[in-house]
């Protein structure tokens, strides 16, 4: 019995301590011998195929910089986290990486649902976030400076799939999409570029959670397209390919790649899926530092997040040396100073610490393109691969 | 015109698919007596016990489906045993609750052997047939017809079988019955086994449409319990009217609302039933 009862010096002692743990700066508590970062992929859900090797892609990168020494004389430690591809559990997760594990930066949220939803806990709690979202709306929040991405948005996206449809000769495009924060933007600039081009678009956003889209598809049907553009993920334009084809439509299918990955080839009927051609911005594979990638991780054609992942590792252990700093605050004022300007071009983290010990300025050339951010954090420059679903197998078109 | 009997046909044809997992809910209600939520992870069983057969050894649509209804059935009879038997003593809320832990728990076991994929069945895939401006899918007429033939031998088990005879017995009155030598706890489990193994077929038949993934029961969880929560709970007849009012329902709102919309048209109904006639069209007594 006496050994469970609450001694009262005991109980005074260990509250003390408790309320002076509390009360202590968080920054105290985080002083250790190691640069916590975090990635929060999708390892479940729509975005599955993608997250466990984009996280593996950080960790390769923090594990060579590690092995050269660290960076600001520390080890990095990683720590990995899944958002699900849903927002109520990317919230949970970037909430235990933010309060519990206390990242510099999470890099790497793929659904821009989860981004929207990740993005203001990053900016209030002086955290900094890399994407690979694409939704217009995600750069247009307030985030103060935190949050940068790699992923063209969907302005310059939405036109590219509109101006590919008027040059496979379209004339009536159909834009069918579940409710997602980007379908909105990309529908209005698609439909912006095809009507420039004399052409005529409607659109149809549908519930992703249902079986099947048959009356959806006789919608679209009545419209009579030439091409119908798929803004969907995998999972529901699985299904809507089906319908599509089981609905006699013969026209251009339009799609992104993600949407039609290996996966789907595999996992539906050839025909279905036969002619459909794929966009996705593409990484830029003549650059060095992609073909660094492809060594470190030894993927023979890393997707674009992975590339995308490789790169934001690379350019925020940079902004750390640059700034002298390893808090979020220090990377977003530091990360435009490597990413971009007149310094030595480098294309790994290893050699450009190096020269940033040296004083010398560096400006980070990247796996998926420049990385050149804009004011909000959008990258200035990209190009886009284009490829098609022929015999089974993807056809490569052009980079363009 | 064409639009709305367009929209009709989709709507019987998606009815049909929910009201086979829709009979099995109806069903476990009726001998149990609380609405079981883990039919959806056992359609979800159902569906990947027919896509595994079917793949790895080239079983056609039929043995596929019994298959399906077997191992469903088999999960169904296992996870009751294991984990709401017990709490049956504390009432429907609970055991209702439970099934919806319990559902979360098989979602995820199966994830864990199958993962995240999506799959499709190792079947044909063939063009719509038209007539009179309208189409059909030849594989939905299977599935329609598939549909039928069992809610026909369910209906056939129901009136003609002892077993069939002792499960409405329990379902009507289950003091009576026990009072007439059936024992409660015999028909229970052979109610989930049914219930289990309905869910599991009608798993596969959803996934003949679309694909396959683990949380393709859950999808259609809603769907299903408002069907029988509009027929009624706890009858088979209104299971199947039901499914068939809010297949009709979800494909004619498209006309009308958005498709985004579509899930509301099930949480609508629910609504107006519980408001007007809370015990649906075939129930006999409020639920």
């Amino acid at each position: 019995m006496t050994k469970y009862a609450i001694n009262r010096r005991n109980f005074l002692g260990a509250s003390s301590a408790l309320v002076g743990l509390a009360l202590m700066p968080s920054a105290a508590r985080a002083e250790g011998d190691t640069i916590k970062l975090g990635t929060l992929t999708p390892l479940t859900g729509a975005g599955g195929p993608y997250g466990p090797v984009m996280t593996q892609t950080a960790k390769a990168v923090i594990d060579e910089v590690n092995a050269a020494g660290g960076v600001l004389g520390k080890q990095i430690e990683l720590i990995s986290e899944d958002d699900q591809t849903n927002p109520e559990a990317g919230v949970r997760a970037a909430r235990k990486l933010i309060d519990v594990d206390q990242v510099s930066a999470i890099i790497g949220t793929w659904a821009s649902s989860v981004t929207t939803a990740v993005a203001p806990l990053c900016w209030e709690s002086g955290t900094f976030l890399a994407t690979v979202s694409g939704a217009d709306a995600i750069t247009a929040l307030p985030h103060q400076g935190y949050l940068v991405r790699t992923q063209p948005n969907t302005t310059l996206q939405g036109r590219k799939f509109g101006e590919f449809a008027l040059e496979k000769g379209a004339k009536r495009v159909y834009f069918v999409s579940p409710q997602t924060p980007f379908a909105e933007s990309q529908y209005t600039n698609m439909a912006k570029a095809v009507e420039a081009g004399g052409g005529e678009t409607d659109s149809l956003v549908y519930d992703d959670k249902k079986p099947s889209y048959r009356s959806e598809v006789d919608e679209i049907m009545r419209f009579k397209p030439d091409a119908v553009v798929l803004g969907g993920y995998a999972p529901d334009t699985t299904v809507m390919l089906k319908e599509l084809y089981r609905a006699g439509f013969e026209g251009i299918k339009i799609a992104f790649a993600y949407a039609v990955n290996q996966q789907v080839l595999d996992g539906v009927q050839k025909e279905v899926v036969e002619g459909c051609y794929t966009i996705a911005p593409s990484s830029n594979e003549n650059a060095t530092a992609y073909k660094r990638l492809v060594d470190l991780i030894g993927v023979e054609k890393p997707d674009p997040y992975t590339v995308q992942v490789y790169d934001q590792t690379n350019l925020i252990i940079m902004a750390m040396a640059a700034a002298g700093d390893s808090t979020g605050t220090a990377i977003k004022d530091a990360i435009r100073t490597i990413s971009q300007g007149d310094g030595t071009t480098v294309d790994n983290a290893v050699d450009g610490l190096k020269l940033i010990a040296e004083g010398k300025a560096v400006n980070y050339e990247g796996a998926s393109g420049p990385c050149d951010f804009t004011d909000t954090g959008d990258i200035s420059n990209s190009s886009f691969r284009y490829e098609q679903v022929l015999d089974g197998k993807f056809s490569f078109i052009n980079i363009a | 015109m064409t639009i709305l009997l367009q929209a009709l046909l989709n709507g019987i044809m998606n009815g049909t698919l929910i009201a086979v997992p829709a009979i099995g809910f109806t069903a476990i209600f009726a001998v149990l007596r609380f609405p079981n939520f883990a039919i959806a992870a056992y359609a979800t069983i159902g569906a990947f016990a027919a896509w595994w057969v079917n793949v790895h050894l080239g079983a056609g649509v039929l043995p596929a489906l019994i298959v399906a209804f077997a191992v469903a059935g088999f999960a169904g009879v296992a996870a009751e045993e294991t984990a709401l038997k017990g709490l049956r003593g504390s009432g429907a809320l609970t055991v209702a609750i439970g099934s919806i832990a319990l559902n979360v728990v098989l979602e995820n076991i199966i994830r864990l052997y199958f993962g995240n994929d999506l799959r499709g069945y190792d079947l044909p895939i063939v063009p719509d047939w038209r007539f009179l401006g309208l189409r059909v899918g030849p594989q939905q007429l299977q599935s329609l017809m598939i549909a039928v033939a069992i809610m026909a031998a369910m209906f056939a088990f129901l009136r003609f079988t002892k077993f069939g005879k002792a499960m409405r017995a329990v379902a009507d009155n289950a003091d009576l019955a026990r009072l007439k030598g059936i024992d409660p706890a015999k028909v229970a489990l052979l109610t989930v086994f049914l219930g289990a193994g309905l869910a599991g077929t009608g798993g596969v038949l959803i996934g003949l449409d679309a694909s396959i993934d683990p949380m393709l029961g859950y999808r259609v969880l809603l769907t299903v319990f408002a069907a029988a929560v509009l027929g009624g709970l706890g009858s088979i007849q209104g299971a199947v009217a039901g499914a068939l009012l809010i297949g009709i329902a979800e494909e004619c709102a498209l006309l009308v609302i958005p498709p985004t919309y579509r899930s509301a048209v099930g949480f609508i109904a629910i609504l107006l039933v519980l408001t007007l006639r809370p015990r649906g069209i075939f129930g006999e007594r409020a639920a």
